[in-house]
């Protein structure tokens, strides 16, 4: 992540072009780091995470709230990051899959877990799933079947059948018990 | 199979295995994970060259009309505006796109009439794609509408005809008999009848077609980076239509694509655009990703839709002696390249079932609905829920016990390999066997007390109105299609008959390994992927092939101009196919690397020389090669050695068993895996609605060479299966308007809805392949859904009702039940 202003969506062409659409300015934390943008106030969190921070982890599958690949962590709640506009999220601390690992490149203990259980196989929900799975167990270290379920409803997978995440939540929740890893908010 | 050496040329006694474990038959872990779990995977939808310009299209918002008039102008002169294309364009330079039966015409974009809501009629280049999209509002079309053709059965006498030059709106159908199915339904006890339907579902993967095409104007030549599925089969879809030669248009497919399931073979409409519109901007790279409402309404990608009638004819004792079935698919409004999906259940027609006497008839109909593409089963899902259906009524009709019914028609271990009367072969299995597990299974565990089937708590919930019941049923997942059968329909009148066994030709598997300077080996694939870890398969095998650690082994694949016309991921062919490619590949390695060594360094004879742990020993003197040695004494040599390719034959090609029906273009499908399945349900009949308690399923796939893979795939294949059966459909209205364009609408299962999986196996080595295994990519989706039917029928039988349709929704079961109650 550098910490250059980005200018929204109209970057690149704005210049060949007499556009004169209206933009704003966000100032955002983005896994930690400092993000002051342009941008258009309807562009997408999932957008602006993907094309101008370069997040392209945050995955899209249905623009319309349903598939939950899009899902990042603002200020720590679990967001459709394609439900949200950039300009909401102005002032808030964002924290997408990119922002797991630990930086001697580590993976964090429920990345760790997806892959040990091989609860991922196209991946393209992964990063939904890891970022969901990470707000609930900030929420709930010790999770049963019946509310991994529940936090996970909002996402979908359509290559796993969920048996082998609901494993993977359960191995990273022992993981992070005895690791002591640190919670909750970054 | 183990990591042997098994050259002949090493002297008896003389220990050639590696010294490490086997990897494969272990649940080697993914080496594709990491970088997806990272976010640094690199899907189609993230791909974006620095001056990357967005396409976006205006589509149809009526099912069946008439283009008058197409107005750009006000998009055109919009500042963001960076490009144009029609329908006339496409006409003026390029071709239509190839269709699935000859005597049609599809245009990337609609010309002169539309035919279905979402049909693409104007594409438009903007800098982002936002922008894009507000140009498309600005392109207006007039149209004169007409009457659509909405219900595929009244389609066919339908007045309106939606290719008038076409002429009818039924292009293809047959009626083949197998046997003598008239004196079997003449002489049987009892005859019965039946309707029933299959809904309109697919596969819908999270990721949807996305494609970044790149016109070359120095050599006049495209790349097209696209998550297409089978790029080394389809790319005519594309060169054809762009008008270009094979190697002047390049598909390549990123190694991590979001699922298919099928259904991204059927995304070239999107390719050409993009690279048409590239060529319109001089070779600018042009962007696009189709977003979800566009996938689900216009996106071809909707799959089989069928109504069934089937006949079946038994006698007394529960004997089937023949099984008549004739449906209609609605194909929508073109017929794409899976209209052999109409024809893949003949591969499995009497499924486990010793039956002789077969009629077997279709009809696909053209309808103002979006075009069918294959989906997971690929026809055959629907086939088995009808026939199944059938036996359950039979066995009603019988006051028996569907599973004593079943158990009286299984093929026997004896008969094995067994050939179905429609020529295709079973190659092993014990089905008797494993329809008699898991119901010992189920009985032992459930039907006791603290059992889901308790028979006090089944009888507490009755008074309730919830009726719980199992059934038990046996499927067969017909596995590692044959090619050369797939273009039957297009095949002409009259030549089927002069075909002689010379004549079928199959399509090999390639693959390619190269040893780096340093000793670790390149491997390339020229199959794309979108989940199934062929990585990881690739990488195991390989390490024992040729004696390496897994992180030596790098693999990668080939774009379409490099790779030959080859099949790729279809038909559950990977396991098998790749996996012989595989082995073929490094045992010519080996061998290389013996010859090599024999030639430049030892000086001795091939015979002396032995491959082993990674490297190449000469018996006489000892002396030792490591690969990073053998990759230096070969960079200098015109002749590489150490750079092979190998292209593995399908299996049917060695077997006569299978000539028959090579020889008549009837699908061919060396490897029967077979699942025996009980699904424990619930369905509350006030509600209607169906809860899935526990899902038990026995698979046998023959060898498993990931049985983490193999368990995965099984997982993935019961969860579509679940949604199939219970909630995905896209539903058209009266007037030809799509019903599901949203995920709110065509549902998927999510953790809510997602029984637990109990999976039990069996491994009965196929004998008609190279590592005994057999094709297992498509399983729970194919005996998924009529699982789940048939449970719902034991739960019901009180009501002796049996479902007529899928997805069972709720609406629909209590309209079934209250038809029943009516005594129909
Ligand atoms: S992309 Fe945001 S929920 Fe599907
Ligand atoms: S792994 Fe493909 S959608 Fe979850």
């Amino acid at each position: 992540m550098n910490d250059s202003s980005y200018v929204g969506y109209m970057s690149s062409e704005s210049s060949s072009h007499s556009l004169d659409r209206p933009t704003r300015t966000v100032t955002l934390s983005v896994n930690g780091e400092t993000v002051e943008a342009e941008v258009e106030p309807r562009l997408k969190l999932s957008d602006f995470l993907r094309e101008e921070c370069g997040n392209r982890g945050v995955r899209v599958g249905c623009e319309h709230g349903v598939c939950g690949a899009c899902t990042v962590l603002v200020d720590g709640r679990a967001t459709k990051s394609c439900l949200t506009y950039a300009v909401q999220v102005d002032g808030a601390s964002v924290t997408t899959v990119e922002g797991l690992a630990g930086d001697d490149g580590d993976l964090h203990p429920i990345q760790e877990s997806f892959h040990q259980e091989h609860a991922l196989q196209c991946g393209f929900c992964t990063s939904g799933f890891v970022m969901a799975t990470k707000e609930l167990l900030d929420r709930e270290p010790d999770p049963d079947r019946e509310t991994i379920e529940e936090g996970l409803a909002d996402n979908i997978c359509r290559c796993t059948g969920y048996q082998n995440i609901y494993d993977a939540v359960e191995r990273a929740a022992a993981e992070l018990a005895d690791a002591d890893y640190p919670r909750g908010e970054d | 199979m183990s990591g042997a050496e098994p050259h002949s040329e090493a002297a008896p006694g003389e220990d050639v295995e590696a010294d490490q474990e086997s990897f494969v038959g272990t649940g080697l872990e993914r080496v594709e994970d990491r970088r997806i779990l990272t976010g640094e995977a690199e899907y189609i939808h993230d791909k974006a060259p620095e001056d990357a310009v967005h396409m976006a299209l205006a589509r149809s918002v009526h099912p069946h009309a008439t283009i008058e008039n197409v107005d750009t102008s006000a998009a055109e002169d919009h500042p963001d505006c960076l490009a144009v294309v029609t329908g006339e364009d496409l006409q003026a330079d390029y071709n239509p796109m190839p269709c699935g039966l000859n005597e049609f015409e599809e245009w990337s974009l609609a010309v002169d009439k539309v035919r279905y809501v979402g049909e693409p009629v104007v594409a438009v280049v903007a800098p982002d794609r936002y922008a894009a999209e507000d140009l498309v509002d600005l392109v207006s079309i007039d149209y004169e509408q007409h009457e659509p053709v909405v219900d595929a059965l009244e389609a066919r006498e339908d007045e309106t005809v939606i290719h008038e030059d076409v002429g009818t709106n039924v292009p293809d159908g047959e009626t083949m008999e197998f046997g003598e199915v008239d004196e079997a339904f003449d002489e049987a006890d009892n005859v019965l009848e039946r309707e029933y339907s299959w809904g309109r579902i697919s596969g819908v993967p999270l990721e949807t077609a996305g494609v970044v095409a790149e016109y070359d104007t120095d050599d006049d030549a495209f790349d097209v980076d696209c998550n297409i599925q089978l790029h080394t089969l389809v790319d005519d879809t594309v060169y054809e239509t762009l008008g270009y030669p094979p190697e002047k248009v390049n598909l390549e497919v990123p190694p991590d694509v979001g699922g298919s399931f099928g259904t991204k073979i059927a995304i070239h409409r999107y390719c050409v655009l993009a690279a048409v519109a590239s060529q319109q901007l001089d070779g600018r790279p042009v962007k696009f990703v189709e977003d979800r409402i566009e996938n689900l309404q216009g996106g071809d990608m909707h799959s089989s839709d069928r109504e069934y009638r089937v006949r079946l004819a038994y006698d007394d004792d529960g004997t089937i002696r023949g099984v008549d079935t004739w449906f209609v698919d609605d194909f929508g409004a073109f017929p794409r390249y899976p209209v052999n999906q109409a024809l893949k259940p003949l591969s499995v027609v009497t499924n486990a079932y010793d039956v002789e006497h077969v009629r077997y008839d279709y009809e696909l109909v053209m309808t103002n609905k979006t075009s069918q593409t294959a989906y997971r089963g690929f026809g055959v899902p629907a086939h088995l829920h009808a026939l199944e259906m059938a036996v359950d009524e039979m066995a009603h009709d019988l006051g028996a016990d569907p599973v004593d019914v079943r158990q009286a028609n299984l093929v026997q271990p004896d008969q094995m390999p067994h050939k179905i009367p429609t020529g295709n072969v079973y190659d092993s299995g014990d089905f008797p066997e494993a329809l008699d597990r898991i119901q010992n299974i189920v009985e032992e565990r459930e039907v006791c007390e603290g059992g889901l089937l308790d028979p006090e708590v089944v009888e507490a919930k009755r008074e309730d109105g919830k009726y719980r019941g199992v059934s038990y049923t046996i499927h067969i997942e017909p596995g590692v299609s044959g090619s050369d059968w797939t273009d039957r329909q297009r095949t002409e009148d009259g030549a089927l008959e002069e075909r002689e066994r010379e004549d079928v030709e199959e399509l090999p598997e390639h693959f390619r390994i190269e040893l780096q300077e340093d000793g670790s080996v390149q491997a390339y694939l020229a199959t794309d992927t979108s989940g199934q870890g062929h990585q990881t398969l690739v990488t195991q095998l390989l390490a024992d092939q040729l004696g390496v650690l897994p992180s030596d082994v790098e693999v990668g694949y080939l774009d379409s101009v490099t790779a030959p016309t080859e099949y790729g991921t279809a038909a559950s062919r990977m396991a098998v196919m790749l996996s012989g490619a595989t082995e073929g590949a490094a045992e010519t390695l080996r061998h290389n690397c013996r010859q090599l060594a024999a030639e430049e360094a030892f000086g001795s004879a091939l015979d002396d020389i032995v491959y082993r742990d990674g490297g190449v020993e000469c018996q006489q003197s000892g002396e030792r090669l490591e690969l990073h040695e053998l990759a230096e004494l070969d960079s200098g040599r015109g002749q590489r050695l150490t750079r092979v390719q190998y292209d593995y034959d399908h299996p049917t090609t060695e077997l006569p068993e299978f000539d028959e029906a090579l020889t008549q273009k009837y699908p061919v499908y060396p490897t029967a895996a077979f699942a025996a399945n009980a699904p424990i349900v619930e369905v509350d009949t006030k509600t209607g609605e169906v809860e899935i308690l526990t899902f038990y399923s026995l698979r046998d796939c023959g060898t498993r060479l990931n049985p983490t893979i193999v368990d995965g795939q099984a997982h993935g294949g019961l969860a579509q299966g679940v949604g199939a059966a219970l909630m995905e459909e896209f539903q058209y209205d009266d007037e030809g308007q799509p019903q599901a364009i949203t995920m709110f609408e065509y549902l998927l299962p999510s953790t809510k809805n997602m029984p637990d999986i109990e999976l039990e196996h069996s491994e009965t080595p196929s004998p008609f392949t190279a590592t005994g295994a057999k094709g297992t990519g498509e399983g729970g989706m194919i005996d998924g859904p009529v699982a789940i039917a048939s449970s719902i029928n034991a739960a019901l039988r009180e009501y002796d009702f049996v479902t007529n349709q899928i997805p069972m929704t709720p609406h629909r079961i209590r309209q079934r039940l209250r038809e029943t109650d009516e005594g129909e």
